[in-house]
Order: structure tokens, then C-alpha cells, then sequence
């Protein structure tokens, strides 16, 4: 073994280039060594960036989601009730996006939405409550990352039902217009009268609003519904019919 | 760079290889907990509500 090295160690000298030039070019390449390195790490930064932004806070935003939608049913256990405001107004069902339940609760800042539930604006223009006689419900939510509960926002169409249910009603909307890009300024789509989706009368309008294309927010879309019918929430929270096929 | 830290490490190559991979969980987890955090609001990513005010984006209504 030791002579082995003693003999490796004299063919190497032998065969390099003077000491002086060899430490000058050791250096050269020990530099391009850790800057190839530095490029490498900076890659696998980013691929776990994006790791972390499409899965990890889905998990994160599902948990806290279900969590905060617990506590919410729990509140509601004793049977319908008058709206409580306070945990989240209730729960928006829409089968075509095949996401389940969404909890709805009050803003549209990152650090609401980010727990994975849909937040109704309270700002640029206020949203209506589905209860209100007119108005325009208006919601958000994320496409993509922090549970992405819109995702799923372009397979909506014409005629599909979006069911809002709070604690004593269920608010039974119909598609009748969606909006695939427009502006992130553009906020006449969350009018109480939203008349860029063609409607001129006052109503009781529901309006979803995520970001496109998928895995960026360069735009947005939207998606109206105005009330179909309401139904009494009995006491077993007999779903209506569009969300039992 | 890489190559110094393994150098630098004690014992042998497994004792090395372990401490090799709790440094890089280290890392991870510092990524995920804070950096990304962090990083994820000044990139535009994640908007998804119309805002008309801010001209920049910047609203407290994103």
C-alpha cells in the first residue's frame, strides 16, 4: 500500500509541469470548480422551490383548511342557525372542480387565502353576502400552491352549479359566463352589477376570481353564477340535489 | 467547496456520509421554514385577486 502510494506519487511529479505554473493552474481550476458548484446549488434550490410552492404548502394549507373547517362544523353541530361571520361564513361546493368543500371566511389578503380556503373581497370593491337581496358575492382563491382550491377553475361552464352552503341555507348559483383572461386591474368583474358579464340588473351575482395561466398570475379568471334558489338546510344537512349526482 | 467540507468532516466515509446527509436535511428544512417563506411573497406568483388600486401590485388587497 505505501509503496504503491510512493510510486503513484513519483509518476504524478514526474509527468506535471513545473511547481510554480501547476499551484496557478490548481487555483484557476479549484475557482472554476466552486463556481460550477455555486451553479449547481443554485439549481437544486430552485427545483426544491418549486417542490416546496406546489406541494408543500398544499400540505401545509390542507391542514390548517381542514382544521379551520373542523371548528366550523363543530360551531354548527347544534343544527341551522343565524350567520356567524367570525370562523368563516361556510363552505363553497362546486362539483365541477371536484375539490370538495372550500371554507369561505372574510378578506383576500395572501395571509388568509394562503391557509387554503377562499377569502370574499373586502377590497378594491366590497363583496355582498349570499344572503343580502342583491349583490355580487365575490370571491378569490389560489390556482395553484396554499391548497390550490381553484385549481381546477377552467373546467367550469355554462349551466354547472356552484352551491354555497352557510349555516341555515343553501345558495344554489348557476355558471352563466366565464372570463378565461383579463387584466389583474380590471376590478368592474367584481362590481355588484358585474356588467362585463353581460347583465345590466341588479341580482344576486357570485363571482370566483384565481389567477391564469396555471403556475403563474399574469392574469386572472373569472367565473359569474348568479342564484338559482335557495334551500332550508333540515336538521341531517340534506344536501340539494346538484351535489348528490 | 464541496469537496473541502467532505475533507473537513471526522471519521470515516459512513460516519462522514451521515454527517453529510443531516447537514443537507439541515439545509432543506432551513429552506422550506424560512427562506421560502420569506422569498414567496416578493415573487409573483401567487395573486389571485383583481386589484385596481395599486399599480404595481403592491395593494394590500392582492
Amino acid at each position: 500500500m505505501a509503496a504503491r502510494t510512493e510510486h503513484d506519487e513519483r509518476t504524478d511529479t514526474s509527468a506535471s509541469p513545473p511547481p510554480a505554473r501547476r499551484r496557478v493552474r490548481d487555483r484557476v481550476a479549484s475557482a472554476v470548480s466552486v463556481f460550477g458548484e455555486l451553479l449547481i446549488t443554485a439549481g437544486l434550490v430552485l427545483a426544491l422551490f418549486v417542490v416546496y410552492s406546489l406541494w408543500w404548502t398544499n400540505v401545509l394549507a390542507d391542514r390548517e383548511a381542514d382544521r379551520q373547517g373542523d371548528t366550523v362544523r363543530s360551531k354548527w353541530a347544534d343544527g341551522p342557525g343565524a350567520l356567524d361571520t367570525k370562523d368563516g361564513i361556510g363552505f363553497l361546493h362546486v362539483p365541477a372542480m371536484k375539490n370538495g368543500e372550500v371554507l369561505v371566511k372574510k378578506g383576500t389578503d395572501p395571509k388568509t387565502l394562503n391557509n387554503g380556503i377562499a377569502g370574499y373581497y373586502t377590497d378594491p370593491v366590497k363583496s355582498a353576502l349570499p344572503s343580502d337581496d342583491e349583490g355580487n358575492f365575490t370571491l378569490a382563491a389560489h390556482r395553484d400552491g396554499h391548497g390550490a382550491k381553484f385549481h381546477n377553475i377552467h373546467k367550469l361552464k355554462n349551466g354547472d352549479p356552484v352551491v354555497f352552503e352557510t349555516k341555515d341555507t343553501w345558495y344554489v348559483y348557476k355558471v352563466y359566463k366565464t372570463l378565461p383572461e383579463t387584466s389583474k386591474f380590471n376590478v368592474d368583474v367584481i362590481q355588484p352589477v358585474p356588467e362585463e358579464s353581460g347583465v345590466k340588473k341588479p341580482g344576486r351575482y357570485i363571482t370566483l376570481t384565481t389567477c391564469t395561466p396555471v403556475y403563474t398570475s399574469k392574469y386572472r379568471y373569472i367565473v359569474w353564477g348568479e342564484l338559482e334558489r335557495t334551500e332550508k338546510v333540515d336538521k341531517d344537512r340534506t344536501k340539494p340535489v346538484e351535489l348528490l349526482g | 467547496m464541496y469537496g473541502w467540507i467532505w475533507r473537513h468532516l471526522p471519521g470515516n466515509a459512513w460516519v462522514r456520509g451521515i454527517i453529510a446527509l443531516m447537514l443537507i436535511l439541515a439545509v432543506v428544512y432551513a429552506l422550506f421554514q424560512y427562506v421560502f417563506p420569506w422569498a414567496e411573497p416578493l415573487l409573483p406568483f401567487g395573486d389571485v385577486t383583481v386589484d385596481g388600486a395599486s399599480a404595481g401590485g403592491a395593494g394590500a388587497g392582492r
